[in-house]
């Protein structure tokens, strides 16, 4: 099986075992689990937990939450004696910092930018991610997506959008 | 035989010329509408739904059976090429059909993919056929006792969706499920969990969270090393499943036809579990099972024909009893009513030429599908050679257009923003996706046939170990879960020695 | 008014009366909110008129699905919407009864909205599981008040049709049995087929074609006269319970400050598409019927709607259900 040289090997386990080292990965993960146990539990002290026959909202809940709880615990006590050891690598801030507002952007401006406006400033917020993307380029890039959607979605399929607006003067 | 006299009435109904033209104009435009990225199957039908409206009922009834197999379809490509799943089953086929077209074999697994289809397509349109009076009594012998002992079985095999630390999975499957008990709740209508946001009362997006956390959080893992290397394969490799590829798909394909089938008759989820369910089977009895999770073929085609077989079957209830099993047949009921059809238990003994049409038009829909997809596979795997920097804001664009416009809800936008960085953050800390998603769709379910199941016993529950088919449902959980943890064991030893092998 | 009385053939007359008043309404396509997913049965309904009103007038009428917290959501959209007449809504009695469901609204129910029109009025049947032992109506109605330990009733989820008709039985009858709560009507009427529950009532459009079919058991129907469809069902009124007559009403809303000259053309283009012969059919085959056009107008929407939710308070109230 020919395998790309970029793609990193199964992780798992290496030729020799290591000895064992706490694992920074799954400190954080098991505390992160443990919070957000922390945090939907927390939530659902205000539902009612109700009784056997009628289970209510909080009963399911409760439980899942416990139990949530209980794996980052373990997670994380047995992290200091892992056997693995992979770096986090490196973080794509950029990428966050660009891509994820992107459909929060549209969300909030579609109604009243209206369709095209708001699909056309997403796209070329998104295309701002790559460090390769020139700007010229991600001008002619938007436009044709926009063009495409505009075609596809509000003329040919009569998506309910409104594609101008009333935040704008036409 | 009924049936074969059935079946004839229903191709001559079928192959007409203009319902042949109108099947093959469903699935072009079912495939190309349901492959933009995060534009599930139902997205693509209530798009494409009023193009319906204006044809004959039959042939309204047939194409729509075209786009719904086209958006299917669609929704499998996306999954293979860029890790978008948009719907719950083409998850499964993400797992390993996206690691495949990162190593260059995005055709074989379009093509598997495909070829799993047409024949689980074509199986269950029999089975539909003769068997589907049967089988809907079966299907309501299933109370939510039943559905709760299996989905309790679906819970423990997902356990095997996991190919890194089993706990960690077991993690992901408790957040997915608590992730779907946001909204408010069934029994009571307290919101849980929803901030104060009237618009998550019906639960989150399911689109919105499989798009976050396995397409936005791989573009961003794809944008981490901009700096020094290419991005994601730009070679494309061969277009065609080899000899090997052939052989190793027969089997997974042949179990992944019967277990979706059979899942698929139940309309209280049985359908979702489908996929899940078949990868688990495919993983335990495959001779390396180190090989999923990192572009098996079993993986992909087991799966996917466990998909389309389940969505055939699905058909049973609605044609039977008038009863949609999912959204997507929901949609299907209303486009026959509109048609001036009410579904019910008398549309076969009434209509039988619209009855039997559309059974034909299934296993028709299916025949295009190949017929149209085998062909566009070297277009879908050309894509893969745009650039990485123009494929992704397109994506971008076309999720946030796709999952807008479902609901029309903005804040299923916000919710794929946040759900890409957890994605993006679970990655980081080897947290995988899959199982998370499976917590997700059968978190709500899970508690409401609980909950129901222990309403209708009055509280008691020994509902669950005295009516037999749970009983039977429990004791196959059990030896799942000794299958599933006995190996485990054994392999972690062997594990050493086989790795260097590969 | 004598005009508006007569329906019918002197419709275009109407129509043309009324297209002097609104010049130049409508010039674009007009969004018609429905808040419920695509596919169900107030979608159905809107698609059938919306289609009919689009000939009418001339302009396409889109429909937007924008489902969610039992209507509320779609209900807030149109509130907020601008009064031009290019946005409206089509919801049923949860219009009425969510002012009661829910505590907090974020518009005022009787405030938000002008009034187009009634769009048709569906009945609800009470229906059992095949078996279920009681042979009538008064005997169902025995049956449940004595086993009321052991019987259990389908319902779709809070607010739902099947859920108020519930209610409404539960106060009539003074006895208080398990109620189960479905996501929606497919799985209950499920669970019905299979046996798992007991009986439920709900619209003609989820039960006309299993009482056909012979799956359910069918008791009574809950309008004033009996059905067409079924003219050997009796009513609750003639089986003595009258203070359970219901029926799912819908009606076509828009944003408060909406001209008066737009809802009445869009009122008269509503009458066009009631007496279609079409929708007419279609309503028929869901065990339905078109408003009459007396009813299809702001003043006895208006009406409709402030008789509901006055009716429907105390019965929510004193049941102690809220959906939020």
């Amino acid at each position: 099986m020919p395998t790309d040289p970029k793609i990193p090997a199964p992780p798992a386990a290496d030729q020799t075992p290591p000895p064992p080292r706490s694992d920074k990965t799954d400190i954080v993960a098991g505390l992160l689990l443990m919070l957000t146990a922390g945090l939907f539990g927390w939530q659902t002290t205000g539902l009612n937990i109700g009784t056997t026959l009628r289970m209510g909202p909080g009963y399911f809940p409760a439980i899942l939450s416990g139990l949530l709880f209980l794996l980052g615990l373990v997670i994380f006590v047995k992290s200091f004696r892992s056997t693995t050891e992979e770096p986090i690598g490196r973080i794509a801030w950029r990428g966050m910092l660009l891509i994820l507002p992107a459909p929060v952007f549209f969300g909030l401006t579609v109604r009243g930018l209206g369709f095209v406006p708001s699909i056309f400033l997403a796209t070329l917020i998104a295309s701002m991610a790559s460090m390769r993307m020139k700007p010229l380029m991600a001008l002619v890039l938007s436009v044709i997506v926009t063009i495409f959607s505009a075609l596809v979605f509000s003329y040919a399929l009569g998506l309910p959008f409104r594609r101008f607006g009333p935040w704008l003067p036409f | 035989m009924d049936f074969m006299s059935n079946l004839a009435l229903g191709f001559s109904v079928a192959s007409t010329m203009e319902n042949l033209a109108f099947c093959l104009i469903g699935a072009l435009l079912g495939t190309l509408i349901g492959v933009l990225p995060g534009i599930g199957a139902t997205a693509t039908i209530a798009m494409l739904l009023p193009i319906t409206f204006q044809l004959e009922p039959v042939s309204s009834l047939i194409m729509l059976a075209g786009i719904y197999y086209g958006a299917q379809y669609g929704g499998s490509t996306t999954a293979i090429l860029i890790n978008m799943p948009g719907e719950s089953s083409s998850a499964v086929t993400a797992i390993d059909g996206y690691q495949m077209a990162r190593q260059g074999r995005a055709g074989a697994a379009l093509a598997v993919a495909a070829i799993g289809s047409f024949f689980a397509g074509t199986v269950a349109t029999f089975l539909v056929a003769i068997f589907a009076p049967p089988l809907t009594t079966i299907a309501l012998k299933f109370g939510s006792a039943e559905y709760f002992s299996l989905l309790v079985l679906g819970l423990i095999m997902s356990v095997a969706l996991a190919h890194g630390s089993v706990l960690k999975a077991l993690a992901m499957v408790v957040l997915g499920l608590l992730l779907g008990m946001v909204g408010n709740d069934v029994y009571e209508g307290t919101p849980r969990f929803t901030m104060g946001i009237t618009a998550f009362a019906d639960g989150l997006n399911f689109v919105a969270l499989a798009v976050g956390v396995f397409g936005i959080a791989e573009i961003l893992r794809n944008l981490e090393n901009e700096h020094d290397r290419a991005v994601v394969t730009s070679h494309v490799g061969r277009l065609w499943p080899s000899r090997t590829d052939f052989r190793a798909m027969i089997a997974p394909i042949l179990r992944g036809t019967g277990l979706g089938a059979v899942l698929g008759i139940l309309p209280g989820g049985g359908a979702i579990l489908a996929s899940f369910a078949s990868y688990t089977v495919e993983k335990r009895l495959s001779k390396n099972p180190k090989e999923f999770g990192h572009g098996a073929i079993a993986g992909v085609a087991g799966p996917e024909s466990a998909n389309n077989a389940g969505a055939q079957t699905s058909f049973i209830p609605l044609l039977t009893l008038g009863i949609p099993a999912n959204p997507v047949m929901a949609l299907m009921i209303g486009a026959m009513i509109i048609q001036g059809i009410v579904p019910g238990p008398n549309v076969a003994i009434e209509q039988p030429g619209l009855f039997w049409g559309v059974i034909a038009s299934m296993w028709i829909g299916n025949l295009m599908l190949v017929i149209l997809n085998l062909p566009l596979i070297g277009l879908w795997v050309k894509l893969l050679t745009v650039p990485y920097f123009i494929l992704f804001p397109i994506i971008m664009a076309m999720c946030a257009i796709g999952v807008y416009s479902v609901n029309s809800n903005i804040y299923d936008l916000y919710a794929v923003a946040f759900f890409g960085l957890l994605g993006y953050v679970m990655g980081k800390l080897r947290f995988e996706p899959a199982p998370l998603l499976l917590g997700f769709v059968l978190g709500p379910l899970l508690e409401e046939h609980l909950r129901r199941a222990m309403i209708l016993s009055r509280g008691d529950p020994m509902t669950f170990v005295t009516r037999p088919i749970s009983l039977t449902l429990l004791v196959l959980a059990c030896i799942v879960l000794v299958l599933v943890l006995v190996p485990a064991v054994r392999r972690n030893r062997a594990e050493v020695f086989t790795e260097s092998e590969v | 008014m004598a005009i508006r009385s007569l329906s019918g053939a002197f419709c275009a007359a109407i129509v043309l009366s009324s297209a002097a008043f609104a010049q130049g309404y409508p010039e674009r396509q007009i969004t018609m909110v429905v808040p419920f997913a695509a596919g169900g049965p107030t979608d159905t309904v809107a698609r059938l008129v919306g289609e009919k009103m689009s000939t009418d007038l001339g302009r396409q009428i889109i429909i937007e699905n924008v489902g969610g917290a039992g209507g509320t959501l779609g209900a807030a959209r149109v509130a907020q919407a601008d009064p031009d007449g290019y946005t409206l809504l089509l919801h049923h009695i949860g219009m009425a009864t969510s002012a009661s469901l829910y505590r907090s609204l974020p518009y005022d129910t009787l405030e938000a909205f002008e009034y187009v029109g009634l769009v048709t009025e569906v009945p609800m049947v009470m229906v059992a599981r095949r078996d279920f032992e009681p042979a009538d109506f008064p005997a169902f109605i025995a049956y449940v008040k004595e086993n009321a330990g052991t019987v259990s009733m389908a319902n779709a989820g809070i607010g739902a049709a099947s859920h108020l008709c519930g209610m409404l039985f539960q106060s009539a009858i003074e006895t208080q049995f398990v109620t189960v709560p479905y996501r929606g009507t497919g799985p209950a009427m499920t669970d019905l087929l299979g046996g798992q529950v007991d009986f439920m009532c709900d619209q003609t459009t989820n039960t006309s074609q299993q009482i056909r079919g012979g799956t359910v058991k069918a008791y009574a129907v809950t309008t004033p006269e009996r059905l067409e469809l079924f003219p050997d069902l009796p009513t609750v009124a003639e089986e003595g319970l009258p203070q359970m007559e219901v029926s799912i009403w819908h009606g076509i809303y828009a944003p408060k400050g909406t001209p008066e000259e737009v809802t009445e053309r869009l009122s008269a283009a509503l009458q066009v598409a009631l007496a279609d012969p079409g929708v007419a059919r279609s309503m028929a085959d869901l065990g339905t019927a078109p408003s009459p056009a007396e009813d299809a107008t702001p003043a006895a929407l208006k009406n409709q709607l402030e008789t509901e939710i006055a009716r429907w308070q105390p019965v929510i109230e004193s049941a102690g259900v809220y959906a939020d």
